[in-house]
């Protein structure tokens, strides 16, 4: 026991110097956000110079009565369910099309199919302000030839939140192709083999092989799509802001709209809390059928 | 010579068929800003749309000289570097405790530290601001940085990295009296430099494309961010497309080129993001 001391003691003292600094940091911009966040939305504060009251729930049965709220989830959810599944679908087949080893220039393929990804919000969010402008965007000035009068894409109720999940889809697209791409050099070549054996043709062996191998890779991909697409915010800041009416006001552009140009933090607080309940259910629900290995190999 | 079976022929340009037109509704923005962006102004609408025929680079000194772009370009590298350095270094000292020390809890403080990753910034947005605008921190330095410092996805990255090291090399550096320090910088870390590079590369794309945050606490002029900047040089030059998108290609440079040039670690880190 002598002897252990000392070494005991400079390894309590490892811990501390090396977690010491990270756990700070964490608990100052994390978990005190996260907790005050809970607390503040029991408050109502709309006024920087007063000091919040305490009105319990108030905020929260305010905002599953007010339909901006309400709809701001609903678009947020369309938004959301389209570029995930649209990103998945074409991601899986873009994925297969990519391992196919007779395509030529294969590497080159994925890195042109992936540059969408790197490429920041805000850029393309102003490219395709061009783009889909009505009278001199490009998309018009070619649809003109083949209808006569294009919609008018981010000004027009009913095309302007397809227009914004187009550019969704066009940023997520790397992503889901590059996650089957790394599930599909997981499979054995022997069940390829096998299935040609018993005569499936290229059809078949995609739909009774591939496909299911890929079912765990698509939870995943579902689940965390979900996550990324449900927190959009650049994108419609800058395209439409939220507009036209509310067409397009997803929860987060009413947060910010709510919280930091009305200083409604109190009523901001328990929209926090409301996102947060939703990103934490599936994040769960993706616990539950990938495990928590797909974060990391914890246990 | 063996000749090629034409089937194998037809194979390839059957497939080269398909995936052609999807590979061009995928590059066709980038055609057509490049392209925007030499042309002349207020030609934008006029053919061609996608193949640069006119190289009018003045757009480019016109976006340049219209917002301090360079200063833009300064603090956003300034701020990058900060926060990659922090996380690499506040990274590695955690993923250390992580990967080789055992105690009581050790794994539910991981776990912790994972769950950091679950939290969307919306929920913590405004308490971090409030936080913010307490400390005097609004519109510096220090609002953009220190609640970057550390990142969960970086620790998980290292930690990932550190366990793969046989134990013998820390076991050894440890007998010859190696302090856990010294071990940790001058044995484990030369070893994981991939991961190392795979996390800064993280990084230094968030703190590029980074807008939401840099949007609310410093939108000052002399203190803007690459994308920050970009979006308030659009709201002054409403309709001058050429000029926009110059801002856009000189934005869109340094992340297409790390990730040709970065690629592999780019895309290792991705698939830890989902893959087992």
């Amino acid at each position: 026991m002598m002897i252990k001391s000392p070494k005991v003691r400079s390894t309590t003292f490892t811990y501390i110097l090396f977690l010491l600094p990270s756990f700070l940091l964490l608990c100052i911009f994390v978990f005190y956000p996260i907790i005050e966040a809970f607390r503040l939305s029991l408050f109502e504060w709309n006024n920087p110079s007063r000091a919040p009251v305490f009105i319990g729930l108030e905020n929260y049965s305010n905002l599953f009565a007010d339909g901006r709220f309400l709809n701001s989830l609903k678009v947020t959810l369309i938004y959301t369910v389209g570029v995930t599944s649209v990103s998945i679908l074409c991601g899986l087949v873009i994925a297969n099309l990519l391992n196919n080893k007779n395509l030529p220039f294969r590497n080159f393929f994925r890195g042109l199919f992936f540059l969408p990804t790197v490429t920041p919000t805000v850029v393309a969010s102003m490219v395709w302000i061009i783009l889909f402008n009505p009278s001199y965007g490009f998309v018009n000035t070619i649809l003109r030839n083949i209808i006569a009068s294009p919609p008018n894409w981010f000004s027009d109720p009913k095309w302007a939140l397809p227009t914004i999940m187009l550019l969704g889809i066009w940023r997520r697209l790397g992503f889901t192709i590059v996650i089957y791409l790394a599930a599909l050099q997981n499979i054995p070549r022997e069940y390829y083999e096998i299935s040609k054996i018993d005569g499936a043709n290229a059809m078949q062996s995609f739909r009774y092989v591939t496909v299911p191998q890929m079912i765990p890779t698509t939870l995943m991909l579902t689940t965390l799509g979900f996550i990324d697409s449900f927190l959009v915010f650049d994108q419609v800041l800058i395209t439409t802001r939220g507009g036209p009416g509310s067409t397009t006001e997803v929860v987060s552009l009413f947060l910010y709209t709510d919280a930091f140009t009305l200083f409604k933090m109190g009523k901001g607080a328990a929209i926090s809390v409301v996102i947060f309940l939703i990103i934490s259910v599936i994040t769960l629900i993706q616990w539950r059928l990938v495990g928590f290995g797909s974060y990391e190999d914890v246990a | 010579m063996k000749k090629m079976p034409n089937s194998k022929i037809l194979n390839k340009v059957f497939l080269i068929l398909i995936i052609l037109p999807m590979v061009f509704l995928m590059v066709m923005p980038y055609m057509w800003m490049i392209t925007a962006s030499l042309k002349e102004r207020g030609h934008v609408s006029e053919p061609p749309y996608l193949i640069p025929t006119t190289f009018d680079f003045s757009n480019y000194s016109k976006a340049w000289n219209g917002a301090p772009f360079g200063q833009y370009l300064t603090n956003t590298i300034f701020v990058a570097i900060a926060v990659v350095f922090s996380r690499i270094f506040f990274g590695s000292l955690a993923a250390y405790i992580f990967a080789f020390m055992d105690f009581k809890g050790r794994d539910l403080v991981y776990f912790i530290y994972l769950s950091t990753m679950m939290i969307p910034f919306y929920a913590i947005v405004i308490p971090l601001y409030l936080l913010i605008n307490d400390l005097n921190w609004l519109n510096s330095y220090q609002a953009l940085i220190f609640p970057r410092m550390v990142d969960a996805f970086a620790i998980m990255l290292l930690r990932q990295a550190f366990i793969s090291i046989p134990r013998e090399y820390i076991d050894a550096a440890s007998m010859d009296g190696s302090s856990h320090w010294h071990t940790l910088w001058k044995v484990v870390f030369p070893m994981c430099l991939p991961s190392v590079i795979t996390s800064a590369v993280f990084s230094f794309l968030f703190i590029w494309n980074d807008f939401f945050w840099p949007f609310l606490v410093a939108n000052e002029s002399n203190l803007r961010l690459i994308q920050t900047g970009l979006q308030a040089f659009t709201g002054r030059y409403l309709t001058e497309w050429t000029y926009w998108m110059a801002g856009t290609v000189i934005a869109s440079i340094p992340p297409v080129l790390i990730f040709v040039f970065a690629q592999k670690y780019y895309i290792s880190g991705l698939s830890r993001t989902g893959l087992k």
